[in-house]
């Protein structure tokens, strides 16, 4: 009756219908008694903390910076794997020294450190005076 | 069958929002994003030619643009966390010591 | 199993790629061993780039195509790669003698960087696929944005890099919407694929001329050429001078090569050269988009570097200036004009180096590079002064220096009968005499001006080998510009592109 993409067309109308059924009825039947608590964010008594907008620790920027190049070159993998019986050693052999180099790339941020996280190394306050003397 | 022109049409459409966003926003982050939008509608460019012309090199192409785009996007963010960290900011209008 | 032969059998004829990258990879194990500053991985990439050009030099004559069409080898890609070779050496010995580069935390990094650019330079100058283009382009200009952020805490090279990184992104996307649209058209990415379609299926002008112009676009920013040149400025007066000087020589050649072969073979009618002059497709007026990027960068170039005060910016607007002469002999498109573009870019090799190795010494002992500090210095560093002088007469192309020797030929080459680029002869002459006037302005606020304090201030002297460095730079700018027999020789025959006879 319809094509591949009518059908999409038809399924996509469904839902749009589905969501506005939803709200509308939603909107029509529920009771309506706002008060404070209940217009707070999560309306579960827990009040929101600072801003939206906060800094996160650039370690984590470095950290996926490095995970997006390896996650990515990944993609050569996939049209070898599919064809990789059919073109034999060699194909497996320009695989492996595509990897090395990856790996390479790899050693060469862990060597420079990049990989390392730099935990947090509190100063604990201590007291240079002791207030309780044994004497 | 959805006809080629629709597909240009699209990806017309969605670079040319990525060159207004290179050209008008002023994030530096956004700015890359705008530009990975210009890739990606290139792609999908390729490959709708690809598959219209029944060549693979296309879609070839739309590989190795990928991964050099992730390589740029790594780059690219290495140099805005140096450039923050130099002068605490990312907007393009601030960082203006060079000109002329 | 036809494909493995031929993969083998190009791998044999991919020796100076491979001993780059061999020499890459040696060097990044190298740095991470050492784990400091040490002249052993500088060493080991001057070595490895020499191997590479005993590799080349075997492959003088041949002319062979690679990897099923991806790569081709042929003089006029020879030519490239020893002008790749013999500037980053020299490159690589500038980081040694900069200060910038000493006060960087990183140590070695900058030799595997400079090895990769000239991987990516390589590649580009022997590419003939559209997919191999990009990926070549891509990785010259990947490693350039982060060599113009080598200094990571200066504010300015951060800067510098940034602004680099967002035009390079963007017009290399613009590029690719050209080489899709491109694509689609013709169907194929090998440009002798597209060549041959465009010869037989006529092509709406304004079909080439839009994608054209979208690659014109990555290629012009890789060349630096107007208007795809903004990034230029702010680039070399920001990145440290060695980088600078860098992207000004190796840089820009191989962009040279490559929008060159691009559009030289792309719009070929026929493989035949008759009496020189290569066939193009009747009807495609792909010269005016060129005549347009280089009379623009002449002017725009010449006249905005009267007002520079930064030698860093002065030379960049020079080095735009440089390009738009350099594309004049793409427009004539005949071996002729191809061989004094070849002239001209080993003729640009030396007297800009020359012309940032002083720039370079005098950074390192003023620690700025604006013009007005240089009043009088040349009378506290006479030597390095008279050097800067003879930089700048061959920048601007004064006869007896080796950039006389380029101009001549370019305009010769214009000057053809028939061809009707007389205007634009005279358009580079008279662009070259305004040129003068802010090459002059160094040289004069160098030896004419002078500082109220001149005459107390002591003179200022460098190492033996800095001067070993700049006669060894002296000699060739003079030498070849009394003397050009062998380079013109040189380059003539290397104006033989793969596929054209």
């Amino acid at each position: 009756m319809f094509s591949d993409y009518g059908q999409i067309f038809v399924f996509m109308l469904v839902a749009i219908a589905f969501v506005l059924v939803a709200f509308i009825s939603a909107i029509i039947l529920s009771p309506r008694k706002p008060n404070i608590s209940k217009d707070a964010t999560y309306e579960c008594g827990e009040d929101t903390v600072g801003d939206t907008w906060l800094r996160f620790n650039f370690r984590f920027y470095v950290v996926a910076l490095i995970f997006i190049i390896f996650d990515v070159e990944i993609i050569f993998l996939f049209p070898w794997a599919v064809v990789f019986k059919e073109l034999g050693m060699f194909a497996f052999l320009e695989m492996v020294v595509f990897l090395f180099i990856l790996i390479l790339g790899f050693v060469y941020a862990w060597a420079k450190g990049d990989l390392v996280w730099d935990k947090p190394s509190p100063i604990i306050p201590k007291l240079d005076r002791q207030i309780f003397k044994a004497d | 069958m959805v006809e080629l022109n629709y597909y240009l049409g699209l990806s017309s459409i969605l670079f040319a929002i990525g060159v207004i966003g290179v050209l008008v926003r002023r994030n530096a982050i956004i700015i890359f994003m705008s530009i990975e939008l210009m890739f990606n509608s290139i792609n999908l460019s390729l490959i709708s030619f690809s598959s219209f012309l029944g060549d693979v090199t296309g879609q070839i192409l739309v590989f190795f643009i990928i991964a050099v785009a992730a390589a740029e996007a790594a780059i690219g963010l290495a140099i805005i966390i140096a450039l923050f960290r130099n002068k605490g900011t990312v907007n393009i209008d601030e960082i203006n010591i060079l000109k002329w | 199993m036809n494909n493995f032969t031929e993969i083998l059998k190009s791998i044999n004829s991919f020796l100076p790629e491979l001993s780059v990258i061999t020499t890459l990879l040696l060097c990044l194990i190298a740095d991470i061993i050492i784990r400091k500053k040490s002249p052993i991985v500088t060493i080991i990439a001057i070595a490895g780039l020499l191997v590479s050009a005993y590799f080349v030099y075997m492959q003088s004559a041949v002319q062979e195509s690679l990897f099923s069409g991806m790569l081709v080898i042929d003089p006029f890609a020879v030519f490239f790669k020893y002008l790749f070779i013999l500037s980053s050496i020299i490159i690589l010995i500038f980081f040694e003698f900069s200060n910038e580069i000493k006060e960087s935390t990183h140590k070695n990094e900058y030799s595997y960087l400079i090895l990769s650019l000239v991987l990516g330079a390589f590649l580009m100058a022997s590419s003939v696929n559209l997919l191999m283009m990009y990926l070549s382009l891509e990785l010259a200009s990947l490693t350039s944005y982060i060599l113009a952020g080598y200094s990571k805490s200066e504010k300015k090279s951060s800067e510098s890099s940034m602004k680099y990184l967002i035009y390079g992104a963007a017009s290399s996307g613009i590029m690719l919407y050209g080489m899709s649209l491109l694509y689609g058209f013709t169907g194929s990415l090998d440009i002798y694929e597209i060549s041959r379609y465009l010869a037989t299926n006529p092509t709406p002008n304004a079909f080439i001329y839009l994608t054209m112009i979208m690659i014109a676009a990555g290629l012009g920013y890789k060349t630096s050429s107007v208007p795809f040149h903004f990034w230029t400025p702010d680039v070399y007066e920001g990145s440290p001078t060695p980088v600078t000087a860098f992207l000004a020589v190796t840089s820009s050649a191989a962009g040279f090569s490559l929008i060159t072969r691009l559009f030289l073979t792309t719009f070929l009618g026929s493989t035949q050269i008759v009496d020189g002059a290569f066939s193009i497709i009747a009807g495609i007026h792909w010269q005016e988009i060129i005549i347009v990027i280089s009379v623009a960068s002449m002017i725009v170039g010449n006249f905005v570097a009267i007002w520079q005060k930064s030698l860093k910016r002065l030379l960049g607007y020079s080095s735009i200036a440089q390009g738009g002469y350099m594309l004049a002999g793409l427009v004539v498109a005949d071996t002729i004009g191809l061989t004094a573009m070849l002239i001209y870019l080993s003729a640009y090799l030396f007297m800009n180096l020359g012309a940032f190795f002083v720039t370079i010494l005098i950074v390192n002992k003023l620690g700025t590079d604006d013009i007005e500090q240089m009043k009088g210095l040349g009378y506290r560093l006479p030597f390095v002064g008279v050097a800067m002088a003879v930089f700048m007469l061959a920048l601007s192309g004064i006869p007896a220096t080796v950039g006389f020797i380029g101009k001549f030929y370019l305009v010769t080459a214009l000057m053809k009968p028939g061809a009707g680029y007389l205007w634009f002869a005279i358009v580079l002459m008279l662009n070259s005499v305004v040129s003068l006037f802010f090459y002059l302005k160094v040289v004069k606020s160098m030896f004419l001006e002078r500082a109220d304090n001149t005459d107390e201030l002591p003179g200022i002297k460098f190492s033996v080998q800095s001067y070993i460095i700049l006669i060894l730079l002296l000699i060739p700018t003079i030498f070849f510009g009394l003397y050009f027999g062998p380079i013109v020789k040189l380059a003539e025959s290397s104006a033989v592109l793969f596929g054209i006879r």
